[in-house]
């Protein structure tokens, strides 16, 4: 059975259907890709496997766990954390507190202040800023904040919803370094991406969706050179 | 993108903006500043109150300030977390302080209010903060959180429901008769301080609403639940993907609104000296305003908005009013109250530390 599984799911908005049945899995420690255009129903699948939206028909299984129903605050208890689209930091708390904040669900003090230190490691310039306000900071340096906050759940696995949403070209080039760590590092991770052919190569897997149906799937090299893809996302 | 507009184009183009409601607007301005000024010239010069009097009226306002800014802190916090105006704030208050007039009723027949003010006044308060916080409670469980997902006006006209429902279970139990507060004779005690007599209750009442505000402070921004409360309250849903029980979040503001709400009620007897079934709304009220004044959402504003509103309606009627030869200014307290609220409302809606409206999440 697969990590993650997403079978057959539909969601909408109330008459309007954003997911029509998708369906998509990712196994232990891989890199899975989804890439499409706006609209295509990314975001909108991500918050559903996130609790943050009820399906109408089909299922989520994460880790052998059913977990469609449940709460968005139980999901994250269960080890399937999200970095949300827009990277959606609390702005008016500190970058300190914004850390601690993403170790909600932990309770051993000790490693969570352990952990607090190794990512001022792993994102040298959230050091300078740890008592900021986590609004006052860069874009790139919020989505740094963003990633670091998710990281201190200590994931089995990472939902990234466009990680590189408005950020600079070599910004972006870090933020697929840091994916790439994170993932050696055996975290699984299903990232959402509009860049597509960067997120592809990256990937172990890919999916395309497009108006909430997944229209194409396949080893992500092999989708990087799919004419298709090359047509419709890449230009 | 620049294009070069002449500076007498720019100059014609911001006049002919300028509508008759900025005029208006800007003559209100005028005239209430015209009024505070001409009213504080002419008491300064009539002279009619010594310095120790506007020590008085300042102390007063002082604690009438931190009464409000304690209301004031519960209504800031569920705005902050929920976006609801919590109308029933008020009667949270009364039903906590009218439960431990039974209390101290009970205290003051019985002697032991006179005789050991200390653990009397502890019973009393414990009593007020878990009537209050039951009510908010169950305000909570049963009447806003079926509404938690509906947007428009239904929570609020559902918050007034509740306020409503308060007042009138109160008066059916207990009757609406006005009741007389018990005032043991170290409630009526002044203290003598380079010459200037303050009421000591006064005092009490301030240094103890600072501490609990201090408290409440540490609490917020120190524990964890203090910090999840704060993250909800800028973003529930991203909230909810680290793993925070919204639910629980909720519960804990109602809680300690609830908490302050008890405590703000207790000492607002000590003041007024009396109980009723309606006596939740006017404070209530104010200190609404007071939130609004200091930004709502904002803690540091509630506090400063509540003894900000205290301190001015307690110096302005003499201030402002008595120079004009207004007879009676003190019973024109609620109307500068009101008049400050209305005048915050038109020109900062956002209050002295509040967010910008535009900012808020999309």
């Amino acid at each position: 059975m697969p990590y993650l599984e997403v079978d057959d799911l539909h969601v909408g908005y109330g008459q309007i259907a954003a997911l029509k049945g998708v369906s998509l899995s990712v196994e232990k420690g891989q890199l899975v890709t989804l890439v499409g255009a706006n609209g295509a129903g990314k975001t909108t699948l991500l918050r559903t496997i996130s609790g943050l939206l009820r399906p109408s028909r089909g299922s989520v299984n994460f880790d052998g766990q059913r977990i469609d129903a449940m709460e968005a605050h139980k999901i994250a208890g269960t080890g399937l954390v999200q970095v949300p689209e827009g990277r959606r930091i609390f702005g008016r708390l500190t970058v300190s507190e914004n850390l601690e904040l993403g170790a909600f669900t932990r309770n051993d003090k000790a490693e969570i202040m352990a952990d607090k230190e190794r990512m001022m490691t792993v994102f040298p310039r959230l050091k300078e800023r740890f008592r900021q306000l986590a609004g006052t900071l860069s874009g790139g340096e919020q989505q740094m904040v963003a990633t670091a906050r998710a990281l201190m759940a200590r994931p089995k696995a990472l939902l990234m919803d466009e990680p590189t949403m408005g950020l600079s070209p070599i910004m972006v080039e870090q933020v697929f370094d840091t994916i790439q760590t994170i993932h050696a590092q055996g975290v699984t991770i299903l990232l959402v991406e509009q860049n597509a052919l960067m997120a592809l190569s990256v990937a172990d897997y890919g999916y395309v969706l497009e108006s909430g149906h997944i229209v194409l799937e396949g080893q992500g090299d092999a989708l990087v050179d799919d004419e298709r893809v090359r047509h419709a996302y890449l230009g | 993108m620049a294009v070069q507009i002449p500076e007498d184009r720019l100059k014609i183009a911001r006049l002919s903006r300028i509508s008759i409601v900025d005029v208006l607007l800007w003559a209100l301005r005028i005239g209430v500043l015209g009024v505070v000024i001409a009213g504080t010239i002419g008491t300064l010069i009539n002279g009619r109150y010594g310095w120790t009097q506007w020590v008085d009226f300042v102390v007063f306002g002082l604690t009438l300030g931190s009464i409000y800014a304690q209301i004031a802190l519960g209504y800031t916090m569920v705005y902050g977390v929920l976006r609801l105006i919590n109308f029933a704030h008020g009667d949270f208050m009364m039903s906590g302080a009218f439960s431990a007039f039974f209390v101290a009723n009970a205290f003051y027949r019985s002697g032991f209010l006179e005789s050991h003010p200390v653990p009397a006044l502890l019973c009393i308060l414990i009593t007020s903060m878990i009537v209050s916080t039951a009510v908010a409670l169950l305000a909570e469980r049963f009447a806003y959180r079926p509404f938690r997902r509906v947007v428009g006006l239904a929570p609020l006209i559902c918050a007034i429901g509740v306020s409503f429902f308060l007042q009138q279970t109160f008066r059916g139990m207990f009757g609406s008769s006005i009741r007389a507060y018990p005032d043991p004779s170290w409630q009526r005690a002044t203290i003598s301080f380079l010459g200037i007599e303050v009421q000591a209750v006064e005092l009490l009442v301030i240094g103890l609403a600072v501490l609990f505000m201090i408290g409440l402070y540490l609490i917020v921004q120190y524990t964890k639940m203090g910090k999840a409360m704060r993250a909800v309250a800028e973003d529930g849903d991203a909230a909810a993907l680290m793993g925070i029980d919204v639910d629980k979040v909720v519960v804990f503001t109602f809680m300690l609104g609830g908490a302050m709400a008890g405590i703000a009620g207790v000492f607002y007897c000590f003041v007024y000296k009396q109980v009723y079934f309606y006596m939740g709304f006017t404070p209530g009220i104010k200190a609404f305003g007071a939130a609004v004044l200091g930004g709502i959402g904002s803690i540091p504003g509630a506090v400063l908005g509540g003894f900000f509103l205290g301190l001015v309606e307690s110096v302005g009627p003499a201030l402002f009013l008595d120079g004009l030869g207004i007879p009676g200014p003190y019973q024109l307290r609620d109307v500068i109250a009101f008049t400050l609220l209305i005048m915050v409302l038109i020109f900062r809606p956002n209050g002295i530390l509040g967010e910008r409206l535009g900012k808020k999440r999309a």
